[in-house]
């Protein structure tokens, strides 16, 4: 057998890929040897397969059948076309990138206060020789489809706060795959450096347009200094072809806050890993996320929370909404490392059924080596109350109304804790449309 | 109002109501009283249209219709309204868009257009007013971290905003103080009119001393077993229902 035909033809499909496109990727002669050993990173272990553990439940089969190609510049997209993704009152510095490219026309960044800096990381990169396509702070970006992120990211927001900067306005990142053409990729990598004592809001929007199938990767790395503090939003609506993949990887210095929200509506499948590793003291992280697999949909949330030392906290509920034929799975792994003492975590994760074709896995994965600590965990699948869905139809509401109006109100829960009004009502306005009987009750949201 | 003939239904194989016939001229209110079990609640929620209980034989007509061939929505848009004896937590949706989607649903139901806010408003405040509710409770969740006595409050909140033809209140006054039972009978007498009809399901006189029914009847393991004038009542306080099975063997003879 010669060599060639022991590489799988899904890895050659990339290989030959990143030759053709490696010339135009951002970053110094560093970050090209360091893309590159990325590159056989992911060539070495492929797209991950049922068989690997942390994939059990999340076939990429359709992904890795077909050849995406790196976009070679963003389609022209009207303004206009992003209307209908714009939560109205939402005042937001705005950064957009189409097909994997910053999109200046699209994009508002014009009155950043100082101290904050928003701008695109393939322009940072090059005009800084000196800065990594991975983050120093962030040891470790476990998992082939970061590897491949790292290699093949064209683009992304960069984001750097001074010491005591303070981001009064949201920024809204607006990541689009216009589906100008069949099989494109979108790769992408945000980096968020937060100095000391500093706050930002930051909403990553990830939307699609169009019917054609596509692949988006996207990576977030925070590095968060001393008591600085993060509000993420994550809003993923791609398209009913789109393949969504995304890694967050979060590295938190003492006293510092993540509140990450995670809102997974659209797609035909997505994979999110959301990590962060709380190395100091007083740490705290957040995690919120509601998935609402409908139809053929497919999403899965892995969440990782390693507590490094002593003193920390996580928080972390997740609530899915599986209708159709939705596929849902959660897995959040706590790990409490045995310096970690008084450590204080707990996570809850509860799935709605609503029909007897969706299916949900779902696991919280604890694992204490410290003997100190206090970390809850509870995770529940149900379905609606029927006491309930009778209590709303002797009062005169549809069958399918009454079910929507309940799902709303259990996935409502954790939208409400978000505190962005206009991403909230937003959020709300789109599950309703989604469940069925939903419309009808549009003015809940 | 309602005729119901000879209604037998069971849940899981296990017979409930046992040939239920009862009459319920417009206008009149009737009690149902009798020992736990009995099914009084099992009658209500059927005339409701909850659907675990299955009925095995006998018919319900309501204004003229076949009551148990239509599904609950539809039974409450043609004015059937059920007091829940144990009424439910809906946190997220608050009572009053509980309130103007039930009403607007009704509305749709007989082709009319939806309430003005500022109508629904002001009869909500209205009521709110006549129940001793507050506008904060009425804002909040459906019946979310309300006390006992205030949601039976809010069940006869929302009998006076959708004003239903047959109201039918399973046990609206036990548990009650007699500030809220005053509340609750206030709200009943409110509703009487010569197109209403009022069943009250209740184990106790006191709430039949403050609003007179036109007939009591007990129901005694799935059958109506006696009627009579109010005065009923008084008996059944001094001898309770122990001379009923007498009486059932007498009215099955
Ligand atoms: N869903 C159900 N499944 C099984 N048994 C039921 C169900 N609902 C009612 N029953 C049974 O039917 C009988 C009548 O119950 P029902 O609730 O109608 O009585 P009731 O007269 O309202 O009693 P109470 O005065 O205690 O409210 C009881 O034996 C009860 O256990
Ligand atoms: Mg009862």
């Amino acid at each position: 057998m010669s060599a060639a035909e022991q590489i799988d033809p899904s890895i050659d499909h990339y290989l030959a890929e990143f030759s053709r496109i490696e010339r135009d990727l951002p970053g110094s002669d560093d970050s090209k040897r360091v893309r590159s050993t990325e590159l056989k990173r992911f060539a070495e272990t492929g797209f991950p397969t049922v068989r690997d553990e942390e994939w059990k439940y999340t076939s990429l089969a359709a992904v890795e059948k077909r050849r995406f190609e790196i976009n070679d510049e963003s389609a022209a997209i009207d303004k206009s076309a992003l209307d209908a993704f714009m939560p109205k009152g939402f005042e937001a510095h705005r950064l957009v990138l189409v097909d994997g490219y910053f999109n200046a026309g699209l994009s508002d960044l014009n009155d950043l206060p100082a101290g904050v800096t928003v701008r695109s990381f393939a322009d940072h990169l090059r005009d800084n020789a000196g800065v990594g396509v991975k983050a120093q702070e962030v040891d470790d970006e476990p998992g082939s489809l970061a590897a491949m992120n790292a290699a093949f990211f064209t683009d992304g927001a960069y984001v750097e706060t001074a010491s005591g900067a303070v981001l009064e306005k949201p920024l809204h990142i607006i990541c689009v795959s216009s589906g100008a053409h069949d099989d494109r990729m979108t790769q992408v990598r945000h980096r968020y450096v937060f100095g000391e004592n500093s706050q930002a809001t930051i909403v990553e929007h990830a939307i699609g347009l169009g019917d054609k199938a596509y692949f988006a990767n996207v990576v977030t790395e925070a590095v968060m200094g001393r008591n600085a503090q993060l509000k993420r939003v994550r809003l993923q609506e791609e398209s009913e072809r789109g393949y969504h993949v995304s890694a967050f990887f979060g590295q938190q210095r003492r006293d510092s806050r993540i509140f990450n929200h995670a809102f997974d509506l659209g797609g035909r499948l997505a994979r999110i890993d959301t990590n962060s590793r709380l190395v100091d003291q007083n740490a705290e992280v957040h995690l919120n996320g509601v998935f609402v697999p409908t139809g053929r949909q497919h999403m899965d949330n892995h969440t990782m929370i390693d507590h490094d030392t002593e003193h920390s906290i996580s928080r972390e509920q997740y609530k899915g909404v599986l209708a159709g034929h939705g596929r849902g799975v959660f897995n959040g792994k706590i790990l409490i490392r045995k310096d970690a003492q008084k450590t204080d975590s707990d996570l809850s994760v509860d799935a709605l059924l609503l029909s007897d074709k969706a299916e949900v896995d779902a696991k919280p994965e604890l694992e204490i080596y410290a003997d100190d600590v206090t970390a809850g965990h509870g995770s529940t699948v149900g379905q609606l109350d029927e006491d309930a869905v009778f209590y709303l139809k002797s009062r005169g509401i549809s069958e399918e109304g009454a079910r929507a109006v309940l799902t709303y109100s259990f996935a409502n829960a954790l939208v409400e804790q978000l505190g962005i009004a206009p991403i909230e009502r937003y959020v709300e306005a789109t599950l309703l449309k989604k469940l069925p009987g939903g419309e009808a009750f549009a003015d809940l949201a | 109002m309602i005729s119901i003939k000879n209604l037998h239904a069971e849940v899981e194989g296990k017979p409930i109501l046992r040939g239920v016939d009862l009459e319920i001229p417009d206008g009149e209110v009737h009690a149902i009283m009798g020992p736990n079990g009995s099914g009084k609640s099992t009658l209500a929620s059927i005339l409701a249209g909850r659907e675990e209980y299955e009925v095995t034989q006998g018919s319900v007509t309501y204004k003229g219709q076949e009551l148990l061939e239509m599904d609950p929505d539809e039974r409450a848009c043609e004015g059937v309204f059920l007091g829940f004896q144990y009424p439910v937590e809906i946190p997220g949706v608050s009572n009053l868009y509980l309130l103007r989607a039930a009403l607007n649903a009704r509305r749709k139901y007989h082709g009319e257009p939806e309430i003005d806010a500022v109508d629904f408003m002001q009869m909500a405040q209205e009521k709110i007013d006549h129940v001793g509710m507050s506008m904060e409770m009425a804002k909040r969740g459906v019946n979310e971290d309300f006390s006992g006595g205030e949601k039976k409050r809010n069940e006869i909140f929302q009998m006076l905003m959708l004003e239903p033809n047959l109201a039918i209140l399973d046990e609206t006054d036990s548990g009650l103080d007699i500030d809220a039972l005053k509340v609750v009978s206030d709200g009943i007498n409110r509703l009487r009119s010569p197109e209403r009809s009022v069943v009250l399901v209740t184990h106790y006189k006191r709430l039949l001393e403050h609003c007179v029914p036109d007939r009591i009847h007990v129901l005694y393991q799935g059958q109506i077993v006696r009627s009579g004038g109010p005065e009923l009542a008084d008996t059944l306080e001094a001898e309770g229902y122990a001379n009923l099975e007498t009486d059932e063997a007498a009215a099955t003879s």
